[in-house]
Parts: structure tokens; sequence; C-alpha cells
């Protein structure tokens, strides 16, 4: 009897892949984060004394949220998530803008590959530590080390992933596109680079989050004065002992980075309905932007072929 | 060129009627094709990794020539073992590397050497390569939109080939390929072939993945299309039924290094596939084929 319950609820509950509904999995996550702030007020309940951690440890829960208002008014916490928000976002642009078409064409072009794979080699592996210092050498105290610190730290991976993903297409698809008459140009344009985008826009995301956790070292090497940002906050919090801040700040980052995550992957879903499903909004968007610009090239480049495709002659005499 | 040829032109004593087919007891020389040479293969020798370990000769000495018939072009069958050469040789007409160039001999379309890829001969692949990141129509057109064509005219073409080829305009012309069968995604690719009207179609075991019934639906519906375009077509098949019903002429190939051994000239079809495919002399055709074949295969 027993055993048979067991099964029946080993079966329903841990099927091996089967997908969760929605609502579930909100549930099992929201039960995730219940079950920590449980522990959390377990281990610092009570007197301070008698508390199974310690308040210089761990301040308790209600501490710690009792903080918040500090944060949010006298601490500028939207402005210090902003200043760091466009820090990252400027310094990532910046890797985007350099990285992806020196990807691109290092993926198309072997010979470039390997002209380029010591610099990619080198800027995976640089030590980020002692690349900061030498930033603040070079770019001086202010925004720009730490944009282009950003900048430094993911260019070379922006450069590889996006030569990686367009060296997955399969080279089927270039020989169907040269046999229906592309052009080398158009080959990368319209069949390798839109291929391979899916696949460069998500491990750009995932680089994303990295980099964000990147601008909290540099932002918390203090030269200038107030440079805002919330690795500046921790540094400052660290420095007058505030631990509940400090906690709180380590709180706010994931859900900052929740929110931009999603919004990058509502961006995702729109850009690629081939791979997401969906009625891909930003895909028609480009494509109506990139209408007129068509238009011109038709009217530049085309001349009515003599022996080639018209209505009249693919349908044979009417 | 120089060594003497074995008939004269039209000679029947050395040919015999099997069926259907009609065997020639060689594969005929430039000579005695009257008309004009769409596609011409001189001494063609094919040898992979020239110079490494792997060294392979795919294809040796491959000598063949097929006709320019205005208004028509002819559907040629290529038949043989598994790895005798045959995509070998259908990518050096397309000009797709690595098999192009040609390690010897010359490749010539129109009396040209063949340079590079070109939609004049247009190609569609087992494997299913639609577009995935384009939809039904867009995958349709894309050798137009290549050739720069304002949109409205291409999509009005694209929506008539892809009513041509079976599918529908309403419902499919919208959909990503990923949304479509292994059958629809090939009357895709074969639409978006012959939307380019290339004088050539190469066609390489196009139909292998389907189910044997979607496939003779789609020998019907090439047969109509292809009186439609008018061109010399190339069709790779391990199925030798395809190859009678299809073919106005089949090459058999032998194996390693690969070459043509024969050459048969087939009646056209004139009745739909799976009604054609019960008559006797179509039988007979094919059994004399799968008697070659398997001598080829048994003592390569
Ligand atoms: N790119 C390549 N490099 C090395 N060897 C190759 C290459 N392509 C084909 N070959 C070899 O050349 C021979 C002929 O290959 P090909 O693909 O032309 O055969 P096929 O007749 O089309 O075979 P199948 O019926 O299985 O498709 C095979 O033995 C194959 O291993
Ligand atoms: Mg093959």
């Amino acid at each position: 009897m027993n055993s048979t319950f067991l099964n029946r609820l080993s079966h329903n509950w841990l099927t091996l892949r089967k997908p969760v509904s929605r609502l579930q999995a909100i549930g099992l996550g929201v039960a995730c984060v219940l079950v920590c702030l449980a522990g959390w007020w377990f281990l610092t309940r009570g007197a301070y004394e008698s508390r199974i951690v310690g308040p210089l440890t761990l301040p308790s829960p209600a501490e710690t949220f009792g903080k918040f208002p500090e944060l949010w008014n006298d601490f500028a916490l939207t402005r210090n998530v902003l200043v760091t928000l466009r820090r990252v976002s400027i310094g990532f642009a910046l890797a985007l803008i350099v990285g992806v078409p020196i990807g691109v064409t290092a993926g198309c072009f072997p010979r470039v590959h390997a002209f380029l794979s010591p610099l990619i080699m080198l800027g995976r592996n640089v030590p980020l530590a002692a690349v900061l210092p030498l930033m603040i050498f070079i770019f001086g105290a202010g925004e720009k080390n730490k944009v282009m610190f950003i900048f430094v730290a993911s260019v070379a991976f922006v450069i590889s992933d996006a030569a990686r993903a367009i060296m997955d297409v399969s080279a089927r698809y270039i020989d169907t596109a040269y046999t229906l008459g592309a052009s080398r140009w158009q080959t990368i344009t319209k069949v390798l680079v839109p291929l391979a985008a899916p696949t460069i826009f998500s491990a750009c995301r995932q680089m994303f989050g990295l980099a964000f956790g990147y601008i909290m070292l540099a932002e918390s090497i203090k030269i200038a004065d107030d440079v805002g940002g919330l690795g500046y906050q921790i540094q400052i919090f660290q420095r007058r002992g505030f631990r509940e801040h400090i906690y709180l700040i380590i709180l706010v980052i994931p859900m900052v980075a929740l929110v931009i995550d999603q919004v990058l992957a509502w961006v995702q879903r729109q850009l690629f309905p081939h791979v997401y499903g969906g009625d891909g909004v930003l895909r028609s968007l480009v494509r109506v932007t990139l209408i007129p610009w068509e238009n011109m090239k038709s009217r530049a480049f085309y001349r009515t072929p003599t022996s080639l495709p018209s209505v009249a002659t693919a349908e044979g005499p009417k | 060129m120089s060594q003497p040829l074995p008939a004269s032109p039209g000679t029947a004593s050395h040919e015999h009627v099997v069926g259907m087919g009609t065997v020639l007891d060689h594969v005929r020389t430039p000579r005695e094709v009257l008309r004009p040479h769409i596609v011409e293969f001189r001494n063609v020798t094919k040898t992979y990794n020239v110079g490494k370990a792997e060294e392979f000769t795919a294809i040796r000495d491959v000598n063949f020539v097929v006709e320019d018939i205005a208004d028509k072009g002819e559907f040629i069958c290529v038949l043989g073992p598994s790895g005798c050469g045959k995509s070998t040789i259908l990518r050096l007409i397309a000009g797709l590397e690595p098999q192009y160039p040609a390690t010897g001999g010359d490749v010539l379309v129109l009396g040209k050497p063949v340079i590079g890829s070109g939609s004049d001969r247009g190609m569609v692949f087992q494997d299913y390569t639609s577009f995935d990141h384009r939809t039904v129509l867009e995958n349709v057109t894309f050798g137009l939109e290549c050739l720069h064509m304002p949109r409205k005219q291409r999509d009005e073409l694209g929506r008539e080939w892809i009513q041509k080829m079976g599918l529908n305009v309403e419902n499919d012309a919208q959909k990503y390929p990923h949304e479509l069968s292994g059958g629809m995604r090939q009357r895709v690719a074969i639409a978006r072939t012959l939307a380019l009207k290339p004088r050539i179609i190469l066609m390489d075991e196009p139909f292998g993945a389907l189910d044997p019934l979607t496939r003779l639906n789609m020998q019907d519906l090439l047969v109509k299309l292809w009186k439609e375009v008018q061109a010399t077509v190339f069709f790779i098949t391990h199925s030798i039924e395809e190859a009678v019903f299809l073919g106005d002429r089949v090459y058999l190939m032998s194996n390693s290094p690969g070459t043509i051994t024969e050459e048969l000239k087939i009646e056209p079809a004139n009745r739909p596939a799976h009604e054609m495919q019960r008559q006797p002399e179509f039988l007979e055709a094919v059994y004399y084929i799968r008697d070659k074949i398997t001598k080829l295969e048994s003592n390569p």
C-alpha cells in the first residue's frame, strides 16, 4: 500500500525531465526563498547573546530589512544601481560593437581566426585583478577605467563565442545558399549571421550576468571621492561596519540581475521566434526597418532578366 | 578522344531492350550526340586529401555527356552502390567545395568549364537545408532576394511556387521550417530551387528521408513540375524504381574508384507513379538494373 503510494508520488513528482507548469515553477521558487528566510530567522532568533549565529556575523532578517528605508533614502539605492548599470551597459555594449563583427569575421574566415587566436587566448585568460590597476594607469580614476575594465574583461569572450557560433552553422547551409545564387557577402548576412544569432545572443546574455559581477570589483577600488555604484557602497559600508546594508545589497544585486535577464529573455524571444515560438515582434520590427534599404538595393541592382522567372512563364501558357 | 569509337551513332545492334529501358553497351561519347552539350565530363578524376595519408580517389576518368534538349531538358538518374562517388559528381557540377575543383579532367557546362557555384545550377540536398530563421515564403524567395528582385514581385512569385508545390499558401507561407514535416520541407527546398528557373537541377537523394507514400507523391509532383521548368535534371537515388520512373536516362556507377559503367535510355513515364511502378515492362527494367548493381556491389 504504502510503497505504491510512494511509487505514485515519485512518478508524479520526479518524472525525468518532465516540464513543470509556470505556476508550479514560481511556487517552488517562492518556497525556496521561504525556506531560506526561515533558516535565516532560526539561526538569528532571540537575544544577541543566545543566538546560534552571532549578530556580528549575521544580523537577523528583521534587523536587516529594517535598514532598507535608510539604504533607499539616505544612501540613494536607485541612483547607485543606475550608476552601476550604466557602467556595465556601456562597457558591455562596446564589447559587443567591437567583438561581434570581429568574431563573425573570424568565424567566417579561418585565416582571420588563426591570426587573432593569440589575442583571443590572451583576452580570455587575462588576470582581471592585474588588469584593474593598469586600467587606472591608462584611463585614470574616473568613469572611463570602469567602463574599459568591463570592455576588456568581456570582449575576448564575445569574439570567441561569436566565432564559434558562426563556425557551428552546418556547411550545408552555405552550399545551399551558394547554389541559390547568393554571393559570399549575402551568404554571411542572410544565412550565417542570422543562423548563428540566437546562439550569440544567449552567450552574451550569460556574459552580461558575469560582467555585472566584474563591475563590483572595479567599483570597489576607491580612489576618487564618491564614485557611486553598488560596489563602492559595499566598500563604504564595510568600512563603517554596516553589515545589514551589505546583506541588503547582496540581495538587491540578484534581483536587479533577474530583472535585466528577464528583459533580455523577452528581447531574445521576440527576435528569434523560430527558436522560441511566439510572434516575433522585434524580428518584424527589424524587418520593417530594413525594407527601405532593401528597396533601394532593388532599384539599384535589379534588372528584369530575360531568361529568369517571370510569372507568365512560370505558369506556362495560359 | 583518340581511341576509336566502338559504334557509329544510332547502331541498334549494340543496344538491347529491357522492358521500358534500352541498354546502350557503352556510355555515349561526345561524338555520338548531335545536339549541344549541357553537361560534359572529360576524364574527370577527384582525389580527396591529396598528398596526405588519407588520400583517396573517389572517382577516376569519368566520361559522359548530356545533350541540351531545347524546351525540354533531360532527366538523368544516377544509381550506384554507396560511396561510389555519386555525390562527388553532382557537387562537381554544382561547383561546391571540397569536391570542386576536380583533381583532373574537365567539367563542362554548356561547353565552358565550371567555375564555382551559381544559381544556374540549383541543388536540392537530402538533408533538410531550409533556412531555419526564415518563413516558408522567405525560404522560397531566398534566391530571388539575392537577385534583388523587388519584394512585392518576389513574394507573388514565391506564393505561386508554394501553391505549385502543393503547400497551402494561407496556412503555410508564414510558418517556420521547424513547424513542417520532412515532406513539406523538401517541397520548400524544391520550390526555392525551381523559382530561380535553373538550366540544371541537381538533386542528391532528395526523397531519401521520406516515407514511401510521400515519396510517390513527390515523384508525381516532380514529373509535373519538371515538364514545366524545362531543365536538365541530375537525380541521385538509391531507389531503382524511382530512377526508372523519373529518368529519361539512367547512369549506373561502379565502385572505388567510381566510374560510370552503363547508360540506359528509359521511356518517359506516362502515368502516376503507383500505377506505373506495377507495369511488367517497368519491373523488367528495374530487375535488370538491380541484378547489375548487385553484381557491382559483390565484386568491386
Ligand atoms: N570531403 C571528403 N573527404 C574525403 N573523402 C570523401 C569526401 N567526400 C566523399 N569522400 C569519399 O569519396 C567517396 C565517394 O563519396 P560520395 O559522397 O561521392 O559517394 P556517394 O556515391 O554519394 O555515396 P552515398 O550513396 O552513400 O551518398 C566515398 O568513399 C567517401 O568516403
Ligand atoms: Mg551521396
